[in-house]
Parts: C-alpha cells; structure tokens; sequence
C-alpha cells in the first residue's frame, strides 16, 4: 500500500489535469497523474510536418475508419482524418447509447483533448456568474467573477493567450499577447457593424503564442508558425496543450508520477474517516487491477468521464453514486448552440490578398439581452467566423476545363465571409446522463446513456442566430447571403458541461465554491462538470482557472489539516 | 466490477501485457496497416487507361506537370478502394461504361480532338442539370472524374507547389498585403474535400 501511496492524485490529463497535475506538483505535492489512454509526450505528433501530398486518400477517412468510427464519423463530428484520427477514441471499444442523440467527442491519450481543442479562450463576464441567480435558472453559481478574475491572469499568462483587449463588460479583458490582425474584408464587416448595428467583432482570442510567452518556465514552447495545423499536434510548440506546456512542467518539480493506460472505475471511500482515500484502476491492456491512495483526489476526467466514475463509485454512504446526496450528478448537461450560421460572398477588395494561415478567426460578441436589449429567450450568443478568398474547389462548377482549368485555379477566387453561432444552453433536470447496467465495455465498465435536448429556449435562440447572421450579412451589403443548419446534436459543440455543478446549497448542487465536493472534501472536480452555467463563450479558459484556483485551495486546506 | 467479471469482458485482449504501447506505435501499426497500394487494385487496366485519359483532359501537362504526372490515375484507385462505398463504386463503374459508350466507340479509339470534344460536351451537359436534377451516367461520369482529378492534383506536389504556392512553414501572418506580394501572386494550396 505504502508505494501507491501519494499526497494527491489527479484524474485525466486533458486541460484541467494538466493544470491540476502542475499546480499541486509545484506546491510540493508528491502527485499520481492517471491517464486512461496512453502516454503522448510533446513532439509526438507522428502527421504534424506532412504536406497535403504525404497524407493517404486525400485526408479522406476509409471506409475501415468509417467502421471504427461510425458516431464520430456523423455529419457534425469532425476530425477522423489520416492527419488526426488517432486522436479519437474509437466507437466500437468505447461505445455509448442514445436515448437521446449526443454528439461525444472523446480523446483517450495524455493530454486529451488539449491537443485537438480550437484554442478560442474567452473569459466568463460579472453578468454569467449572476445570471443564474438573478432569473432564477438552475442554481446561482457559488462564485462571482472576482473570484476567478486573478486565476484568469494566472492561466493566460503561463499559456498564452493571443487576443485584443476590447473593453466589453460582456467579454472581460485579459492578461494578453498581441492580437493577431483581421484581413481586409474582415475590417470591412467590423466597421459595417459597428456603423449600422453598433455591434462589436474582434479578432478572436487565441491561446496561440504571437509572441513569445512572458515567462521562462516553458522552454519547449516556441512562437506561432501560422501553419494552421494545430490539431496534428505543434512540435513548434505554438498553441497551448497539457503535452507542450502544464506536464513539462509538472514533470520537471520531479513531483509527478503519471500512470498511462489507466482506467479509473471508482473511487474508494472510508465510512469511518469520511473521506474518500484513493481510486481503484485497471490497466486498459492487461486488465490488472490496482489502488492507490492519496489525502487529496483531482477529478479532471472530463465532463461525462468524471460523471461515469463518479457515478459508478457506488457504497453505503453513497449509493446513488459518489457525492450524489443532491441527486443532480449526471444532471445539467450543457453545450453550446452550435451549426447555425450564415456565408456570404464579397465584391471588391480582388488586389488584396494574405500570407500565412492566421489559427484563428473572428469574434462577434453577444449583444442580445445586454443593456437596453430584450429578447424573448434568456442569454445570448456569440458568432465566430471568418473572411478568405475561395479555393479551387469553387472551379468545379464553372466551365472551365484543361489548361483553362489550371490558370483559373492559380487566381485566388471572390471573397467570402462565413460565420457560426455560438449559443448559451441554459442547465436543466431534464437533460442527464445515467449509466446504462445492461451494457458494458469491453473494459466491464457500464457505458453511459444520454437523455439531453435543447428546450424551448435553446430553440427560440436558435432561429435568433439564423436571423441575426442574415440580417448582419444583408445589412453589410454582402450578396448570395445564405444560412447553414449542421445536422448537430447537443455535445457538437464539444462544451460539455455541467454533471456536478457547483452551488451554494448542498441539496440542489454537487461541488461548493471552491469546487470541492460537499459531501466530501477531499474530492475536487474541476472540470466542464463544474459548470453551473454555460454563458456563450468558449468554456476551456474557465476550467483552467477553476483548477488553478481550486489545486491553490487544496494545499492550504492540507496545510491546515482540513482534507 | 470484480477481477472475473472483468477478465470475461476482457476476454478479446492480451493478458499480461507489461506496459501498454504509446499511441505513436499504434498510429505506426495503423498507418502501416492501411498504407495505400503502390499499382491500380481497383480499375481494371482498360478502366484505369479511361480515368487516366480523361483526367489529363481535365488537367493537361503545359508548362508544368499535369494530372497523370502528377499521379491523379492511381489516386483516384485508391479513393475507390478505400474511402468510396460499394454503391459508390458501381456507379462510378456504371458511369465510366456509359461514357465509354457515348462517342460512337470506345473513347480510347477516339482521335484527340474528339475525345476533347466530347469530354467539353458532356461537362458542359453535366453544368447545365438543374443542382439536385438527374444526370445522366456519361455526365455524371465526366463531373465525378473533373472532382476527383481536381482533388487529386491541387492536393499533389506539382500541383501544390507548381500551380499553387505551398509554404509549410509560413512563420508570420501577413493580413492584408498586394496580391502581387503575396508569395508569387498565386493562390494558396489548402486543404480541401471533395466528394463524387
């Protein structure tokens, strides 16, 4: 017992394991990082320097990969591609059920997700932590943004974060690198906007390196190439993942010990101490079983991974799943509004062109329901897009053909603006996630079954989304404006969140303000479970800071023999 | 869970591995697993010398490489063999026999400049079907090669960095410059997808 033995353990090593494992880590903590796929170190990105010609099929997945992934390889999932699709965990070992239609990504390697992830990293605003509160939806949230703004800083400054600071009390300011610049049509909507509907866009906030960082503690990182193939992995360094910036880091305190390929199937609780004492783990490829113990456990497995443990953790104490006494674990599932949107093409602007492949587009901030503004549905949503020059894709409905064909493809085409919303779900009872008993894994574990779908709200903002894109577009003079609909379900956003939300009141919320769970202390869960809302604005950022915060909470809480 | 339940759900793996592999040994394992084929396995050779002649109609050699240099031909196999589904594969091979049928006789005994001819014939034919109207196989056949040859080459080395400019590394980002200024003045080689 005595060599499984820690001081903490961290579940899952996605963007907020990683946090966790480097906070507690550089807090002197001896810490077990487990991690149920296997191991990925910075560097190993096996496609990230392969041209478009040394990629098979044309990037195109097989039909061998539309069978492994027949879930991730739906209409609103992205990334089974020979350049990324082993970074997906695939359908058949890790299947999942559909009570309601769910779109799940999942990434079961170190680093998880933090390897694929769009990078866009937005502060929640004063007004998302009231929000709640003040319109008496789900539970008020524990905190306000005072208490999340230092950890903000915190985290933007250790990844960073590439962004303008814009003064918007919707979108507060940051702790930034140089913002990377819009291109000509983009200018060209922004002053539209703001002259006719005195709406804001702003570059988007990238967690890509402009510069290079303000700190000396990541050497392995260097600056932003503009190559734009972000999810391949970056050997450059150039975008923040757990695997280029909070492991080394962990790693070199000599603090950590990480355990790959180890699946965490419940945690162990004490009825006479109270508390929990470790985790019981199998290995993904032998099957053998081991605990290890620790005074303090981080639950980073993501959104639904953590609800699955947690709710497979079950004893006397607590038998609808592990700090289930508010019957809300599993509960909450939030996403974001995602697929809608609407394109245009521009006239003019044909002498102009750009260089290099900018990792990131433009912001529109929400503008609905704020200040004078009143809608008939609560909240907002953002729109994030982009303006280029179409491609040679574009050729293959006009008549050109042979050597015709090649010179038109050599022009750069018309420009074209595109955009999408993003739009706040608000947290429901009704939409839940349970373990499906009858059905287990090739692991033996019971599989998860989701039950979620927008409601009456989600839906009016829906066509809101439509109809503002429309009208921005129209308004702005562009022509052949059309809008999209993405055959998505919730989950397509991949902004998960909410299955042990935090809260005030121990009967209606899983986890207290400081993300602690509050029918046991010693058990934090900082990740997208911890949301008790899911404002409009791209959630990583947050489930950084909440970690950061949270590991900060954990050490003094040890120091004063509270855990 | 207890260790027999688990080990009766395990029973499909290896017991008694030591240390798991890393996901790059199983992205080697893979790739290597579903490395393309180096000679045609999908087209017949009478097939593969159709697609071959079309597509260098659709994308000639000029003053730089076309779409049989370029290797479009045996691309193309292998999209049919690996990425297009049976129903896909049937009508592309239905098309294909339809078009070799649509110039009086076999394309290939065609002269030059009637197989330009009617390459531009039935392009022109499959343009002008109203978007979601039927068309018919030869068209459809000479819409589907134009897609795939298009892909085939813009995403190829010559046509990367030959036709299109290709910069790996573009180490900053330059918004709003000339055209003229912009590398060589041609448009960037990007990513793309195109399907049948």
């Amino acid at each position: 017992m005595e060599k499984n033995t820690y001081d903490a353990i961290v579940v899952g090593t996605g963007v907020s394991g990683g946090w966790a494992a480097k906070e507690l880590t550089e807090k002197g903590l001896k810490t077990l990082v487990l991690d149920r796929g296997p191991m990925v170190k910075h560097l190993d990105y096996p496609t990230a320097m392969k041209a478009p010609w040394e990629l098979p099929y044309g990037d195109e997945p097989t039909q061998e990969d539309l069978a492994r992934w027949p879930k991730h390889t739906r209409p609103s999932f992205y990334g089974i591609t020979q350049s990324t699709k082993h970074w997906f965990a695939d359908d058949i070992d890790n299947p999942y059920e559909e009570t309601k239609p769910f779109d799940w990504f999942r990434g079961y390697h170190v680093g998880g997700r933090s390897l694929m992830w769009g990078r866009q990293s937005y502060r929640l605003s004063p007004m998302d932590f009231e929000a709640n509160g003040k319109e008496g939806v789900g539970v008020d949230w524990p905190i306000r943004y005072d208490d999340i703004a230092p950890w903000y800083d915190h985290v933007e400054h250790f990844i960073g974060v590439s962004g303008n600071n814009d003064h918007l009390a919707q979108l507060p300011d940051g702790n930034y690198l140089p913002p990377m610049d819009l291109n000509c049509v983009e200018k060209d909507f922004q002053a539209k906007l703001d002259s006719k509907f005195r709406r804001k866009l702003i570059i988007g906030r990238t967690a890509n390196l402009s510069a290079p960082l303000k700190h000396d503690q990541s050497p392995q990182r260097g600056t932003c190439q503009y190559r734009n193939m972000c999810m391949r992995g970056c050997p450059f360094g150039g975008y923040f993942s757990s695997n280029s910036s909070t492991l080394p880091s962990a790693e070199r305190t000599g603090n950590m010990t990480m355990v790959t390929d180890a699946i965490v199937y419940e945690l162990i609780y004490d009825n006479d101490k109270g508390k929990a004492t470790g985790v019981r783990v199998l290995d993904a490829n032998t099957g053998h079983q081991t605990e290890y113990f620790a005074k303090v456990i981080f639950m980073c497995a993501s959104t639904f991974g953590t609800a699955h443990i947690l709710m497979n953790s079950t004893s006397t104490r607590f038998p609808n799943g592990f700090g289930n006494d508010s019957g809300e674990l599993g509960h909450n599932i939030m996403d974001h509004l995602f697929g809608t949107g609407a394109r245009a093409m521009v006239e003019g602007h044909e002498d102009r062109y750009y260089a290099g492949r900018r990792p990131t587009g433009f912001y529109i901030p929400r503008y609905r329901n704020i200040g004078s503004d009143r809608q008939k549905y609560l909240r907002g949503f953002g729109f994030q897009g982009g303006a280029g020059r179409q491609d040679w894709t574009r050729l293959v409905d006009q008549a050109a053909l042979g050597e015709d064909l090649k010179r038109a493809a050599q022009e750069p085409g018309p420009w074209y603006v595109s955009m999408m919303g993003f739009g706040e779900m608000l947290p429901s009872h009704k939409n839940f996630v349970t373990l499906d008993r009858s059905h287990k894994d090739k692991y033996g574990m019971p599989v998860l079954n989701f039950d979620a779908a927008h409601q009456e709200n989600e839906i009016a903002m829906g066509k809101a989304i439509i109809d503002d894109a429309v009208e921005m577009l129209t308004g702005a003079g562009y022509r052949d404006v059309s809008h999209f609909t993405m055959k998505a379900n919730v989950g397509a956003g991949i902004h998960e969140m909410g299955t042990a939300r935090m809260g005030r009141d121990p009967k209606t919320s899983v986890l207290n303000g400081w993300n602690q769970m509050h029918a046991c202390k010693n058990v934090y869960v900082t990740d997208g479970s911890a949301m008790t809302s899911s404002g409009c604005q791209n959630p990583s950022l947050t489930y950084m800071a909440l970690t950061a915060r949270a590991a900060n909470h954990a050490v003094e809480e040890l120091k004063r023999g509270n855990l | 869970m207890n260790r027999r339940e688990w080990l009766k759900s395990m029973s499909a793996l290896a017991i008694g591995a030591i240390a798991g592999p890393s996901l790059l040994a199983v992205f080697d394992a893979h790739a290597a697993s579903q490395a393309p084929a180096a000679r045609p396995e999908f087209f017949d050779p009478a097939q593969y010398s159709l697609v071959g002649a079309v597509s260098d109609i659709i994308i000639p050699r000029t003053d730089t490489p076309g779409a049989v240099d370029a290797g479009v031909p045996l691309f193309m196999d292998q999209l049919f063999k690996a990425v297009y589904a049976k129903d896909e594969q049937a009508r592309y091979l239905d098309a294909a026999a339809a078009f070799d049928k649509a110039g009086g006789k076999p394309f290939l005994q065609l002269s030059d400049a009637q197989r330009k001819a009617l390459v531009n014939k039935l392009h022109a034919e499959a343009l002008a079907t109203p978007k979601g109207g039927k068309l018919t196989p030869a068209s459809d056949f000479v819409l589907m090669t134009k897609k795939l040859t298009m892909l085939g080459f813009f995403l190829s080395q010559p046509g990367c960095t030959q036709v299109l400019q290709y910069d790996p590394v573009p180490a900053r980002w330059q918004p709003d410059i000339p055209l003229s200024q912009a590398g060589n003045g041609h448009a960037w080689a990007v990513e793309a997808s195109l399907k049948i």
